[in-house]
């Protein structure tokens, strides 16, 4: 009996201690918020500039996939010695290669202009006449394609 | 003879330059060399204070610059080792009272005469830093495991190595605290190692003897059975270029090492020095 009530004890504070092992210490926590902010440091690419670059990765892929804007990832990571950007995209649907020609076409077009505002209306716009004409078959396929959502894109910042 | 110059720096204030400095210079000079401490924090001079000499001071970097006394005049013997001098800030100028043309020479000329010149540098990466070193080829960046400090640290990294003249930078992590980084609530030394990708030259545990030494302004090397004293002498060697292991802190700091200082203390004096320096090893 009393060895019981011991090893229950035990348990329990091994338990305890695990479950605080399990959480972010502050030392990570102090890690992980230098590595993002030296990062910050050595390339001048502030927040400001990171949303930029995240509207304009938007912008130049959702002309060969349509993803989840609005889930899109950006992110620094150390790997190992080097630094990594990494991208993390959810595709909700790769565009047929009728649509990214014409979503080219018309970039090429509209070029001139308000290239930022224009190219992005364009965009939707193929999305909507996209969606009108495979309706049907898109039902079908989403669900295969969801599976592959998540794809990770790296590219080395340097 | 052309010695070394070597400027110890931090960019964050109150992380130990200035005690650095002193421990350092002290070290050196106790293993025989001759060495000399240019304090170039112009208006915030606390150097003399760690080292006890505010009140021998005559002249000062500034006096020498404007021409009012030569170089030698301005030195100021240490109390304890005639191998160790400081040259002074001056307590009532800004950082613009001495260029960085004018600190070159003063190290070029000392240089002559000494094995090592210790440049302690202000906080900050202004012109104080920059004048600081003008005159310098090696560099050591002190820092603490806390955020702003490495993140200052990351920042002067990038300075020197953006300056040619120097040649080789160190780090040595100051107020290091073990049983803090056994739990996990502070980076460890190699965690700041690693966010700086610097070389390491030395590892300084939290010691209250530090302001006790502050205090009475000794520096704690002189005081052999103090960690810390114990291991900014190692630095020392390090820079002499002898390999030296680091002190294992967390086996030094931890209670049954206490314990057992303690107990030598009750036995008496003569016991303590014999199983202290048993401990070392």
């Amino acid at each position: 009996m009393g060895e019981n009530i011991f090893t229950d004890i035990y348990n329990k504070v091994i338990g305890f201690f695990r479950q605080t092992d399990a959480e972010e210490t502050a030392k990570d926590t102090a890690c992980n918020r230098l590595r993002v902010v030296l990062m910050q440091d050595r390339t001048n690419l502030n927040p400001q500039l990171l949303e930029k670059m995240r509207k304009e990765l938007i912008e130049l892929l959702s002309k060969y996939v349509e993803m989840d804007k609005d889930a899109l990832e950006l992110n620094f990571e150390q790997e190992g010695e080097q630094m990594a950007l990494m991208l993390s995209i959810p595709v909700l649907r790769a565009k047929s290669a009728e649509d990214i020609e014409k979503a080219l076409e018309e970039e090429l077009e509209e070029k001139p202009e308000d290239a930022e505002t224009e190219t992005k209306d364009a965009d939707s716009e193929t999305e909507d006449e996209n969606v009108e004409e495979d309706e049907a078959a898109e039902e079908e396929e989403s669900e295969e394609e969801i599976s592959k959502e998540d794809e990770n894109k790296s590219e080395d910042e340097k | 003879m052309t010695g070394r110059v070597i400027v110890i720096t931090s960019g964050k204030g109150g992380v130990g330059k200035t005690t650095t400095n002193a421990n350092i210079g002290t070290a050196l000079a106790r293993e025989g060399k001759k060495v000399v401490m240019i304090d170039t924090d112009l208006g915030l001079r606390n150097l003399d204070l760690l080292l006890g000499l505010e009140n021998r001071i005559v002249y000062t970097i500034v006096d020498v610059v404007e021409k009012r006394c030569k170089l030698k005049q301005a030195l100021v013997k240490d109390k304890k080792n005639p191998n160790l001098c400081l040259l002074a800030a001056a307590q009532t100028r800004d950082k613009s009272a001495v260029t960085q043309e004018q600190l070159k020479e003063i190290c070029e000329e000392l240089q002559k005469d000494f094995d090592f010149i210790l440049v302690d540098c202000p906080a900050g990466i202004e012109q104080g830093f920059q004048n600081a070193i003008a005159g310098a080829s090696e560099a050591i960046v002190v820092t603490t495991p806390e955020m702003s400090a490495v993140r200052d640290a990351d920042r002067i990294i990038g300075l020197l190595e953006a300056k040619e003249e120097i040649k080789s930078y160190r780090l040595l992590i100051n107020r290091v605290r073990p049983n803090l980084i056994k739990s996990n609530d502070m980076m460890s030394v190699d965690d700041v190692v690693e966010i700086l990708s610097a070389k390491l030259i030395g590892i300084i545990p939290e010691d209250t003897g530090i302001i006790t030494s502050t205090n009475k302004g000794e520096p704690i090397v002189n005081d052999e059975k103090s960690l810390a004293g114990r291991a900014y002498k190692n630095v020392a060697q390090r820079i002499l270029g002898n390999e030296v292991p680091y002190l294992d802190l967390e086996a030094e700091t931890s209670v049954v090492a206490k314990f057992k200082k303690f107990l030598a203390n009750l036995v008496g004096k003569d016991k303590v020095d014999s199983t202290a320096g048993g401990k070392e090893k």
